[in-house]
């Protein structure tokens, strides 16, 4: 707007609020003084219809071009005024609001000070108006297809939603199959299902849904864009094994290497090409190539050649209007030597357990250590939670205690003479059925001992000595037990910081994925079109991933039903004959909104107003004034602080 | 404060006026202060509010120009740490108002006239409590008497 600023001033009695302790007409007097001003008028109430017809004939009769109106918070009646000035024609974005009731007339006693602090506030928002620019809203339209990262329970929910309100997903799990840690659970408490059934039924309802692609093996490796229109780059390794394969097995049998199954933590041996395991989705095995070492003995044996060594990987692009981040936890991992850790065959972690009693597990559900049989079994819980060691986390994981119980349940009806310890600090059963759990716990004669200070566990070669002191009944304890079983809480992923530095977002102290708010938004993450479900933001269970999984598809649907995303044109922008390509803005942005791009000889910022959420926090860093905020530009703010005082001696 | 207390404060204070620039985070401590209006508190009436979106948009050279333009004290009021609309825009603001102190103090101005507060969205009694303590602090420091050298 090149022309000469007219500004109007529109004073708002607001019947009495206003009016009662702020003089109006003198306001408005001296309104019609401050250079700039065309035009001053007060009303009863401008937000009415004739307070507002009047401002829309004074903008025509004086041919206002910027409006301020002194009345009440912006938060009350700016879109109502916005709306007012537009039907005259002018830019929503050229109105300026001084708030004169909230913060002034109605916490301000004294008359006199307060029509002051009225006619200081008009000027300043008088002087800011001049400076206002015609906005636009930004409309990007939404591609309705989504990103879903991680195939554990509450990914595999949140595909399922959303394929089945028809939208298109792409599935990304970077392990060759799908079920997550869930998958690896054996019978599930108060069900009589395990845990990879459960993930078994999500995972064939997804895969037959013709929504979906999956891929497995797979990572996002890079991502551009924001919401609506986010460009990802999906790279596959290779499987080295094709559809042909009959599962005859044979190829295990000649394969010479192994290695320490990781889908049976460490309890058996796996070989360099495998199948995940019994129900792994796809039923396909996979070679690791890093352990692989070409030998080709594998290929030598399969009959309808189904082993290609020589496979490629490969890069797909995609876009998509939103992704959901779904990548889960991994289980605590004590320090070697901590409670016996990996000192000792007698000391295993929880999900140890939960494989060992599984009937698909290493030892085809068996309780067995070795050769034997543990006649007693001490649990250690809470290690790795609560602060109970150096390493520990500070956070409660939640899962563990319920879990930790069931097993202990298992035990005692499979093996009824089996001794058991719970050693604890806390016993937190909130989830629905788990306080009958623990009740049925103590009449199975499980001993429960409270710690304060952690257990002392040595294992020997046919015996693990424990020593704690009873912290309620203030005695100390020595025995010997067959077993260890540490029940270990849940981390954020390993591979979390991977996820984060390409889909860029914020992590709590604890390392898990921040939500935008805790209470009121707790499947978002802050960057609009990002969703985040099940373990990735806190220790979850099942029922609380599958049901994050599930609002965070709603969340996604919502989205997509508006068919396009206004913004809010407040955003940053850059001046590029200024800018000297310093970078500085591109650290300050929480949102990686800006990115630098060549221009001519030189680097420049460029700000992705669809990313950009307006704090203003670039601006303020730029050494150039090159950045600036779009409604709250440098010149506009400071011309506003400059009508502090009314230079003219008034 | 009872409302007689208050009313007698403002009258015996007649004197000196100071002018506060308060610049206000859009999503707290402005909501706050929206609070405070609705809820009918008093607190003293020396405030001109400046709205942005974050603390994090405070820019050192508003705070400067502010001082030079005829302000006794900046206050500058976001969201309490961690709870930034914007993640860590508060942070930010710390960070520069740190520093902005060290400049204050060599140009002669106390650093007690520059305020830093964290309120939140529902603390209009904090936001009152703040206003009047900051108000006493600056009559008790009297006018801002700035060199011939910076206002120029």
């Amino acid at each position: 707007m090149t022309e000469e600023p007219r500004v109007g001033v529109f004073v708002c009695h607001c019947g009495l609020n206003i009016a009662g302790t702020i003089d109006v007409k003198k306001v408005v007097e001296y309104a019609k003084t401050v250079p700039n001003v065309a035009d001053a008028k007060e009303y009863v109430f401008m937000c009415s219809a004739p307070g507002q017809d009047l401002i829309k004939e004074d903008v025509k009769k004086f041919h206002l071009n910027r409006v301020v109106v002194a009345s009440c918070s912006p938060s009350m009646h700016e879109p109502t005024f916005r709306a007012c000035i537009a039907e005259t024609g002018l830019n929503r974005y050229v109105l300026e609001m001084a708030n004169i009731r909230e913060q002034c007339s109605w916490v301000y006693l004294d008359k006199q000070k307060a029509t002051e602090a009225a006619k200081d506030l008009i000027r300043m928002a008088v002087a800011k108006a001049r400076l206002l620019e015609p906005l636009e809203e930004l409309r990007v339209s939404l591609e309705p297809t989504s990103l879903v990262l991680g195939g554990g329970v509450a990914g595999l929910k949140a595909c399922l939603d959303l394929a089945e309100r028809g939208y298109r997903l792409h599935l990304i799990e970077k392990l060759p199959t799908l079920g997550g840690n869930a998958a690896r659970l054996g019978k599930l408490a108060h069900v009589d299902i395990r845990g990879t059934e459960v993930a078994g039924s999500l995972i064939s309802a997804v895969v037959s849904n013709p929504n979906v692609t999956v891929h497995v093996n797979s990572e996002l490796i890079g991502l551009e864009g924001s919401v609506g229109a986010f460009r990802a780059k999906i790279r596959t390794t290779p499987r080295f094994v094709d559809e042909k394969c009959t599962l005859c097995g044979e190829c295990f049998h000649v394969c010479p290497i192994e290695v320490p199954d990781e889908y049976e933590f460490g309890l058996s041996k796996r070989k360099a090409i495998y199948l995940p395991f019994k129900e792994a989705y796809p039923r396909i095995p996979v070679i690791d190539p890093e352990i692989c070492t070409q030998c080709r003995e594998c290929v030598k044996v399969c009959e309808p050649g189904a082993i290609v060594l020589d496979q490629e990987g490969q890069v797909v692009e995609v876009v998509a209007g939103a992704i959901t981040i779904a990548t889960g936890f991994q289980p605590y991992e004590p320090p070697e030597g901590e409670y016996g850790y990996k000192r000792s065959e007698k000391v295993l972690t929880l999900f140890q357990l939960e494989r060992l009693l599984d009937k698909n597990g290493p030892t085809g559900g068996e309780l067995k250590l070795g050769e034997s049989t543990p006649r007693s079994i001490a649990f250690i819980m809470c290690v790795g939670s609560l602060v109970t060691t150096k390493n520990a986390h500070t956070y409660c994981s939640r899962m563990c205690c319920a879990s930790s119980l069931k097993n202990m349940l298992t035990i005692k009806e499979r093996y009824p003479d089996t001794e058991i310890y719970a050693i604890y600090k806390d016993i937190r059963t909130y989830g629905r059925g788990d306080e009958e759990l623990y009740e049925k716990t103590t009449e199975s004669l499980v001993k429960f001992i409270r710690f304060e200070t952690p257990p002392d566990v040595k294992p020997h070669s046919d015996r693990v000595d424990i020593e704690v002191y009873d912290a309620t009944l203030q005695e100390n304890y020595l025995f010997q037990v067959d077993a260890v079983v540490l029940s270990v809480g849940m981390s954020p992923s390993a591979d979390l910081d991977k996820v984060r530095a390409v889909v860029k977002t914020g992590c709590s102290p604890e390392g898990f994925l921040r939500e935008a708010h805790l209470k009121l938004r707790p499947v978002e993450a802050p960057t609009d079109g990002v969703f985040l479900a099940g373990s990735v933001t806190s220790p979850k269970n099942i029922i609380e991933s599958v049901m994050a999984g599930g609002a965070s598809a709603a969340k996604a649907a919502a989205l997509f039903a508006k068919k396009e995303v206004r913004i809010d044109p407040i955003t940053a922008e850059v001046t590029e004959e200024i800018c000297s390509g310093c970078a500085i803005c591109i650290a300050m942005c929480p949102y990686g909104a800006i990115s630098r791009k060549e221009k001519g000889e030189k680097k420049v910022a460029q700000v992705d107003k669809a990313l950009c959420k307006a704090c203003g926090a670039c601006v303020a860093a730029c050494p150039s004034g090159a950045m600036q905020q779009a409604g709250f530009k440098d010149i506009q703010v400071m011309a506003q602080v400059a009508a502090l005082s009314d230079k003219r001696g008034g | 404060m009872p409302l007689s207390q208050i009313s007698e404060v403002d009258k015996v204070s007649d004197q000196f006026e100071p002018k506060i620039v308060l610049f206000a985070c859009n999503w707290c401590t402005y909501a706050a202060m929206d609070l405070a209006g609705t809820s009918r508190m008093k607190y003293p009436p020396n405030f001109r509010v400046i709205r942005l979106m974050c603390s994090g948009r405070v820019d050192p050279q508003f705070i400067l120009e502010a001082f030079r333009d005829g302000a006794d004290g900046v206050l500058v009021a976001g969201c309490h740490p961690g709870d930034c609309h914007y993640m860590e825009g508060n942070y930010k603001a710390l960070r520069r108002m740190i520093l902005l102190r060290r400049i204050l103090e060599s140009l002669g101005i106390e650093k007690e006239r520059l305020r830093l507060e964290w309120i939140s969205a529902g603390e209009a009694v904090k936001f009152v409590k703040a206003a009047h303590e900051m108000v006493g602090q600056i009559k008790a420091l009297g006018p801002l008497q700035l060199s011939a050298q910076v206002k120029v």
